[in-house]
């Protein structure tokens, strides 16, 4: 049987070598989606990203806040992610006008005075180039957090805001500044227990952070003031491991690997519509040997595929895929379940058409649902809750990308039962069905 | 004994009979026509015969076993050439011959061997490497035949192997069945071209609505129409009557009628001349009467009331 199984592969490995577009179709649009949905994000797998935003500070204030402001995003931290450039009005318009710049931040005239004598009518204007999507809406947030802050601030400072500003404006008595000093100390030392641990936190570290916070998971753990363990990554290998690239093409592999599971196991029913099926089962009486020789040849050209796909895609996206060979027998696992998928579903409908359009829709849905194509988040709540998490799709896309962004290799091993179970049950009733279509005298 | 006896065969397609108690044996190095028009039930018995579909009732034994005793066994003993071909495009001449080889149970050397004499003897050694989408239809027809000889059976099924191809391409693979049949290969042929029947095999069996009408050599099978001659009178017979003629249907039997003509056998040993004059001195105005040996086409016509052709 093995030599048979053998024979029976080489020859589909030859037919598949000398038609390769079915394949190379459906290899090529995973990587050019996750080079689309990769650029959109900036292009890169690392921590930069998004790139560096370009925007302008109009600074028609010009005071303490402004120069605050100035030396925030110009060192550190913010100037690794910001480009800001200090411009009049006028000429920051011209250039939000010209594409140059993703926004503009105008700080209006008398707004640290207004902001320390406590006024409710401050106001910070942000303009947006309408041009861009992801860098204003960033920008937009930023802001977000520093009005968050600065309101903050106001609050717990709001009575000692008069004697700063005395101080700020007029002639500088440093004993007054120290017991201004004294002052705010006594008051964080009462917000104590508020301010630490803080009640919200990010950690760099955790190289799956990024990936778990994109589909939800994890962010009620966050919520809930829990502190992460750092992973201990290197930063390299964070930088790497954490890209956008990673995460997306997991994703789209689970879902073409279906689609590739399709085309070789359509290949049943083009041995049957061209008779070869037939001339094969006037010579040989176990007819299962075939079924499992196309079942044998799906799987490999699956794993050949996801080497392209996940090495060729590393290769060209960046990424470093952690544990490579954990991922391979994950993906063994995940190629036979595919397989005997499609080949129940060839099974079950005798006509090559509707069975085409069948094996597509059940395709899609099994990549849709099981988080392949969106972030399970995304999906409404009764199949995020219900139904995804029975999908072996879902299984494979998140165990993949557990293994990627910090879970250890043992955690692969109940996701690879599972799938090579699921492979077992539909292997068995794909024999079945077939046993009894051959029974009923019927064609194949 | 024989390669292969059929006994009382019979299939169903629903309320469709297709093949009703199909009997007939091949003993080794003949080659026995199965002929028929399309719908007869060739194909259906030709698949029972080989295992494809299972018969209602009946029994097929190959080389004194019962099929069902041990398919495997009979379809080692068989080779198959289906009506369709079943080939695959993308691989060459010699990987189609060496892969059907391998499913049948030859080494990788041996099969390699095997499709070297093959292709030879097709005369398909100089395009053996070309991919089969490449081939004419004439060459495709040689390969799908060749790929059921790899392990040499010794009994060959043959579906209609010349359909579609020019007569050129025809007779060579005519002439390569002939050379088997010589060589000892029992061959079960089905073709529904009179002339193929005609001129390759040794006994015909002739079927049509799924049940076997009349099998034999083919002048055994003209013996059957009640004599060795037949008459074909030409004239107007729109109205004519035969069994209106006085004693007419005792004497000649009526293989075909039609406005223009009627084809007539005498019934038993009888002088062609005295059949002659009878017919001249019919109720009706006869222009011409011409005297010829019983084709194939009138034992059909015979048998079925129809012409092959049709």
């Amino acid at each position: 049987m093995n030599r048979m199984l053998a024979v029976l592969l080489a020859k589909d490995l030859r037919r598949a070598r000398r038609n390769p577009l079915p394949w190379v179709i459906n290899l090529i649009v995973p990587l050019v989606l996750t080079a689309l949905i990769g650029l959109v994000f900036g292009g890169r797998s690392d921590g930069a990203a998004l790139g560096r935003i370009r925007f302008a500070v109009v600074d028609e204030d010009n005071g303490l806040l402004g120069k605050v402001l100035r030396g925030g995003v110009t060192q550190g931290q913010g100037a690794q992610h910001l480009d800001p450039v200090f411009l009049d009005r006028a000429e920051a318009l011209r250039q939000v006008n010209d594409n140059q710049l993703s926004a503009v931040l105008i700080l209006p005239a008398h707004f640290t005075s207004d902001y320390l004598a406590g006024s409710n009518s401050l106001r910070l204007e942000l303009i947006k180039n309408p041009a861009e999507s992801i860098h204003p809406a960033v920008m937009e947030e930023l802001l977000r957090v520093v009005v968050t802050a600065m309101n903050t601030v106001a609050r717990v400072f709001h009575g000692a805001f008069a004697g700063w500003r005395q101080e700020i404006e007029g002639d500088r008595d440093y004993h007054h500044v120290a017991r201004l000093i004294e002052d705010a100390g006594d008051r964080l030392k009462s917000a104590k227990a508020f301010i630490n641990p803080p009640l919200v936190t990010y950690d760099l570290g955790d190289a799956g952070a990024d990936a778990k916070a994109a589909d939800g998971r994890d962010g009620s753990q966050q919520a809930a003031g829990a502190p992460k363990a750092a992973a201990p990554a290197t930063k390299a290998a964070r930088g790497a491991t954490s890209g956008i690239f990673a995460y997306v093409l997991c994703g789209f592999a689970a879902m073409f690997l279906l689609f590739l599971a399709n085309t070789a196991m359509t290949d049943l029913h083009r041995e049957i519509r061209l008779r070869t099926f037939e001339r094969y089962r006037t010579i040989r009486d176990d007819l299962g040997t075939f079924i499992l020789g196309k079942v044998v040849f799906g799987t490999v050209m699956l794993l050949i595929c996801a080497a392209i796909m996940l090495g060729g895609g590393g290769l060209m996206f960046g990424i470093h895929w952690r544990h490579p060979g954990v991922l391979a027998a994950l993906i063994l696992c995940y190629a036979t379940f595919a397989a005997t998928l499609f080949a129940l579903l060839v099974a079950l409908v005798p006509d090559e058409r509707r069975a085409n359009a069948l094996s597509t829709v059940t395709g899609m849905l099994l990549g849709c649902a099981g988080g392949c194509a969106f972030p399970v988040r995304q999906l409404p709540a009764f199949l995020r809750d219900h139904v995804t998490p029975l999908l072996p799709t879902n299984w494979f896309v998140e165990t993949a990308r557990d293994l990627q962004f910090g879970a250890e290799p043992a955690a692969f091993g109940l996701t690879a039962l599972k799938l090579l179970a699921a492979a077992l049950v539909l292997g068995g009733v794909t024999a079945v069905l077939f046993r009894r279509r051959f029974a009923a005298g019927t064609r194949a | 004994m024989s390669l292969l006896r059929v006994e009382a065969l019979a299939k169903s397609f629903g309320a469709i009979r297709a093949v009703d108690s199909v009997s007939f044996e091949l003993p080794p190095g003949e080659i026995y026509g199965l002929l028929g028009p399309n719908g007869a039930g060739k194909t259906t018995t030709i698949s029972m015969v080989s295992g494809l579909l299972t018969p209602d009732s009946g029994e097929v034994y190959v080389d004194g076993t019962a099929f069902r005793a041990g398919p495997q066994r009979a379809k080692s003993v068989m080779g198959v050439v289906p009506q369709d071909l079943a080939l695959y495009e993308e691989l060459s001449g010699r990987e189609n011959l060496e892969f059907w080889g391998r499913m049948a149970g030859l080494g990788g050397r041996e099969a390699r061997t095997r499709a070297t004499e093959v292709l030879e003897a097709l005369a398909l050694t100089e395009r053996g490497q070309a991919a089969v989408k490449t081939y004419s239809g004439g060459m495709k027809r040689r390969i799908n035949l060749g790929c059921a000889l790899l392990h040499r059976p010794k009994l060959l099924l043959l579906d209609e192997p010349t359909v579609g191809i020019d007569p050129q391409a025809r007779e060579k693979i005519l002439e390569f069945i002939r050379a088997l049949g010589a060589a000892g290969t029992a061959v079960l042929y089905t073709t529904h071209y009179l002339e193929e029947a005609e001129s390759l095999c040794q006994r015909i069996g002739i079927i049509d609505h799924g049940r076997l009408l009349a099998e034999g050599t083919l002048p055994e099978l003209q013996r059957g129409l009640g004599g060795d001659r037949v008459f074909v009178l030409e004239g107007d017979f729109k109205v004519a009557t035969p069994d209106a003629w006085g004693g007419f249907s005792g004497r000649f039997r009526v293989i075909q009628k039609s406005e223009r003509q009627l084809v007539v056998a005498a019934v038993g040993a009888r002088d062609p001349a005295d059949c002659l004059k009878e017919l001249l001195n019919l109720p009706v105005r006869v222009e011409n009467v011409t005297l010829k040996r019983p084709s194939l086409s009138d034992v059909f016509l015979q048998l079925t009331g129809r012409d092959l052709r049709e």
